[in-house]
């Protein structure tokens, strides 16, 4: 596991990775590249990599909608994810899946969901495994404020904690589902405290602040690695965009304020990391234009590499449906 | 008018600690019932206004629902980020309407943030957080009747709250951050998650509060210069080996022995630098700032902070005056 100024500096350029592929995403869906839903991390990038960076390369995360940061924070590999994007053979689901199913078992990523609340059953199930196999992997599952009102978010908290399973539910509180604010739609001021029900911890950490998502993390997985059970982590976050590229053309009115958006990009998670680590003099402003420049290259080189690779071809539309020999029933 | 302020935080004791330590989770809708005994105490000592802060809007709207209290009720426009400095602008914005007592829901933190602006005004601190000396354990319906009775002028506040020490963090010559129990170095380069809980990240600490029944930092200071509230001075304590060890609970459920290198008492005005880098600063037991290597930052020790209002000295000025007999 990496420390001190590796860990702080993999931090920022997996941040910075997200924030570059997603930007870049942005511009495929405008000029009609990228067809289809694509929903944007640009403003939440400290949540999935402190979590992440807190993770070993055999745990494992489970995502949402909102599906690019995860992969990318758990150390996906950014060409994989964009030519999953345009739908191309060398994708992570061979072209098939698209924006919102990414997924790579090698490195813990079980994949994600557009159904929300719909991942954390199978967190619950992944850590099941784990506890029956005793092999000491523990599941960050990554949900949204919204998905925190959905049914399957109660079923999976309560047995998870019911059988004390190695699981951190990670509720990104980005504030808006959509465009409805959390505050009409939850009873409860924060999503962590229905932990209580459920008994087990919650806690609410600043999402901006890679190194405080980080720290409750680490403690998390050192919990429920020592058999603790579950936690539910609250990260207060934002979203700088809008939930899906596109929205804003059928928005009849604004759901949050100017004033509002500009105060959270004055908490601009990268930026506040990289003044961090210059103020400390771990890094040199110099160091953090190499990172920054190094992630502009591999997200052009990924664009590039997903435009050259190949469309699957017609014939392989029914393979990797099913397993292959199927289960004994 | 006789007008009370309510600056209730609904993020208070919701940190790390409960998952490192056995923190008490106080959920919002026992601050709602909270709320709704303060309120009760207040509408029966005849106090005529309550403004709230409006972050507390769940907190203070749940609490008036249903209800059919005499007092006009106000939810104070002030810009909302859900944010600590919320309650800092809240206190500033009440005590210049005149409130006669602000009473809080939170922790030290969020008695740290109104005590900022709050000058004169006394602050009657209701604890719902988890580290906490500066706030108390106490009913919320005596708390708002002591608080109607101050505001109404009733009792001299003069007797019947005192005045507590504070902290204060200079930073390149200006005082920035203040802090009304501890203010801790930390050998952590990050904020993180904020709270403290592992005493081997700790170099030194300054305490203007040092309460043997409390817990933290505060209860380390204790076995070695108790200082309760309005006793004046404070203790500086620098760890490591050198001095023994002091055996304290230094977070729920956590009873440890914490080396101590060196230790003195300070007196208000005493002012210490603070040398180490890389570094932290936590006040009131929640890391704040990081230290940059060129900041030049000391701690004073200060008579002046804000006055507390103590409810059993208030009811019982009260009963001595025979206010409640008809």
């Amino acid at each position: 596991m990496p420390e001190g100024k590796e860990l702080y500096m993999l931090q920022l350029r997996r941040m910075m990775l997200i924030r570059r592929f997603d930007e870049t995403v942005q511009t495929m869906v405008q000029s009609a590249e990228l067809v289809g839903m694509a929903h944007v991390y640009i403003g939440e990038e400290a949540v999935a990599v402190g979590a992440c960076t807190a993770l070993r390369d055999d745990d494992y995360i489970t995502g949402n909608h909102r599906s690019h940061g995860h992969p990318i924070s758990k150390g996906g590999d950014v060409r994989r994810a964009m030519a999953e994007l345009l739908g191309k053979a060398t994708g992570y689901c061979k072209g098939k899946g698209g924006s919102m199913h990414l997924a790579d078992f090698d490195i813990g990523i079980l994949g994600e969901s557009g159904i929300l609340a719909s991942a954390l059953p199978v967190a619950v199930g992944a850590a099941l495994g784990s506890k029956m196999q005793n092999n000491d992997r523990v599941v960050v599952s990554f949900f949204g404020d919204g998905a925190s009102n959905q049914g399957a978010c109660h079923e999976a908290m309560n047995l998870a904690s019911v059988w004390k399973l190695p699981v951190i539910f990670l509720c990104e509180n980005n504030q808006y589902a959509v465009t409805t604010s959390y505050r009409d739609t939850v009873a409860v001021e924060n999503i962590a405290d229905r932990a209580v029900a459920y008994d087990m911890p919650g806690v609410l950490v600043d999402g901006q602040d890679v190194m405080a998502v980080y720290e409750a993390t680490v403690q998390a997985v050192q919990r429920a690695r020592d058999g603790g059970g579950p936690t539910l982590l609250e990260a207060r976050t934002y979203r700088y965009e809008d939930h899906s590229e596109g929205l804003n053309r059928i928005l009849r009115e604004p759901y949050r304020t100017e004033e509002e958006v500009a105060r959270w990009k004055e908490r601009d998670p990268i930026k506040l990391h990289s003044a961090w680590l210059i103020e400390q003099e771990v890094a040199t402003q110099e160091e953090i234009e190499a990172v920054r420049n190094d992630v502009r290259q591999a997200i052009e080189d990924a664009l590039e590499f997903a435009r050259q690779s190949p469309y699957p071809e017609p014939e392989d539309l029914f393979t990797d449906l099913y397993s292959d020999p199927l289960p004994a029933r | 008018m006789a007008s009370v302020g309510i600056i209730a935080n609904p993020a208070a004791g919701k940190d790390i600690r409960r998952i490192v330590a056995q923190g008490r989770f106080v959920p919002n809708n026992e601050k709602i019932n909270i709320l709704k005994r303060v309120l009760a105490g207040l509408d029966a000592v005849g106090v005529e206004s309550v403004l709230f802060m409006p972050d507390s809007g769940m907190l203070g709207r749940g609490a008036l629902d249903g209800s059919n209290f005499k007092f006009e009720t106000e939810f104070i426009d002030i810009p909302v980020f859900h944010a600590e400095e919320d309650s800092t602008r809240a206190a500033a914005h009440m005590r210049d309407r005149g409130v006669g007592c602000v009473i809080t829901l939170g922790g030290d933190g969020t008695n740290r943030a109104v005590a900022k602006d709050l000058a004169e005004v006394p602050i009657l601190p209701i604890s719902t957080g988890t580290n906490n000396v500066f706030p108390s354990m106490i009913e919320g319906t005596v708390a708002g009747m002591a608080a109607g009775l101050v505001s109404q002028g009733v009792v001299d506040v003069r007797v019947v709250a005192t005045r507590s020490n504070k902290l204060e963090l200079k930073l390149n010559g200006d005082v920035k951050h203040i802090a009304l129990v501890d203010l801790a170095v930390s050998y952590e380069r990050f904020v993180g998650a904020r709270a403290i809980w592992d005493m081997s990240t700790l170099h030194e600490v300054f305490l203007c509060r040092a309460e043997p029944s409390s817990i933290g930092l505060s209860a380390i200071g204790a076995q070695l210069k108790p200082i309760s509230l309005g006793d004046g001075g404070g203790v500086h304590i620098e760890f490591g080996d050198g001095d023994g060890s002091v055996l304290a609970p230094v977070a729920p459920g956590m009873v440890l022995p914490v080396k101590i290198k060196s230790w003195q008492a300070l007196n208000a005005g005493d002012s210490t630098i603070v040398t180490l880098r890389p570094s932290t600063i936590a006040l009131d037991g929640e890391r704040t700032l990081s230290l940059k290597p060129s900041d030049s930052a000391s701690v004073t020790l200060s008579s002046d902070g804000p006055l507390v209002v103590d409810v059993n000295k208030t009811l019982r000025a009260a009963a001595e005056l025979g206010h409640m007999r008809d």
